[in-house]
């Protein structure tokens, strides 16, 4: 079963939740983020032209000009590569781990695997970010040491940030599959 | 006792603080105006270059102008990251003892761990 709902980021832009059953005890969350706009991309490029242009009819340099196309090209494969993350997405495998994907623009995948013995809990988290408060939904993570005590907090969509009515329905969605947990208990 | 009513001594050493700022107030103007000559020409020839008459008071405003920027900078370095265990506890949390829970009585003040508020907070009351 699946299903896809309309949210807002933490900074309005319009995002997708999309949630897939595959089985009872196997959920797969993933928020999309809004794509690279044609617009932007060429507002950028052309202020960048512009201003290599300015400093071309400055300086009577032609290097100028051919230094700011190679920077506007390199600069674009950077940055679809390594910073425009284009979908995020939380595995939940009751009794085996939790999976966290990222998918970069360029098609790049990074995923990390958590497992379950690890998981203490998934919960909404809010913290001082910059100049705002948000909401953020984090795994925590036993500690050898203590039974109460947390020894790692790993954040999950980190570039999406999801307003706090989408991060309830993702909670929601974990906690059901991490409470089967306590009435299941695993072979050890 | 401290309190912030108004009692002679105050009176008195605001007053004295009145005088001794537009005493140092005059004493600039007249360093930074009146010309040298005339100054050596009274005797005072020990002051400080009129070069510093304009260069404090510039580095005062630009010492307040990044302190600002600074206490900002300062700010954002010290608050705890999104992935650290800080937002979550402190060293008095984890500290911190059971209280017994008594009948009819308020329950002792605590932490409340972060599980069990989101569980209070989102998820439906069956």
């Amino acid at each position: 079963a699946m299903e896809e709902r309309r949210f807002r980021s933490a900074s309005g832009a319009p995002i997708a939740l999309r949630r897939r059953q595959h089985s009872a005890c196997c959920r797969e969350l993933s928020v999309r983020c809004p794509r690279l706009r044609l617009r932007s991309l060429s507002a950028v490029s052309s202020a960048v032209w512009l201003a290599a242009y300015g400093l071309f009819a400055l300086s009577e340099n032609s290097m100028v000009l051919s230094a700011a196309i190679f920077i506007t090209l390199i600069g674009l494969i950077i940055y679809l590569h390594f910073v425009k993350i284009d979908q995020e997405s939380l595995l939940v495998i009751g009794s085996l781990g939790i999976q966290v994907t990222s998918s970069y623009a360029s098609g790049k995948e990074s995923t990390t695997f958590i497992e379950m013995g690890q998981v203490k809990d998934v919960v909404i988290n809010e913290a001082i970010h910059m100049q705002k408060v948000i909401y953020y939904l984090c795994i925590l993570l036993w500690d050898p040491g203590d039974p109460q005590g947390v020894s790692e907090v790993v954040p999950l969509f980190q570039s999406s940030k999801p307003r706090l009515d989408c991060l309830i329905e993702v909670y929601k969605s974990c906690q059901e599959i991490l409470e089967q947990r306590k009435t299941t208990p695993q072979a050890s | 006792e401290n309190s912030p009513a108004p009692l002679p001594e105050r009176a008195i050493y605001g007053f004295a603080l009145f005088l001794g700022s537009w005493f140092g107030f005059i004493l600039y103007l007249i360093w930074a105006y009146i010309p040298e000559t005339w100054l050596f020409s009274l005797g005072l020839t020990y002051w400080p270059q009129k070069y510093w008459a304009v260069a404090l008071p510039v580095y005062l405003l630009v010492t307040i102008g990044i302190g600002y920027i600074l206490l900002f900078g300062i700010n954002m370095m010290s608050t705890a990251p999104l992935n650290s265990t800080h937002t979550i506890t402190d060293d008095y949390a984890k500290k911190q003892q059971q209280k017994k829970f008594q009948e009819e009585a308020i329950p002792a003040l605590r932490d409340i761990p972060i599980s069990e508020v989101n569980r209070m907070f989102y998820l439906p009351e069956k």
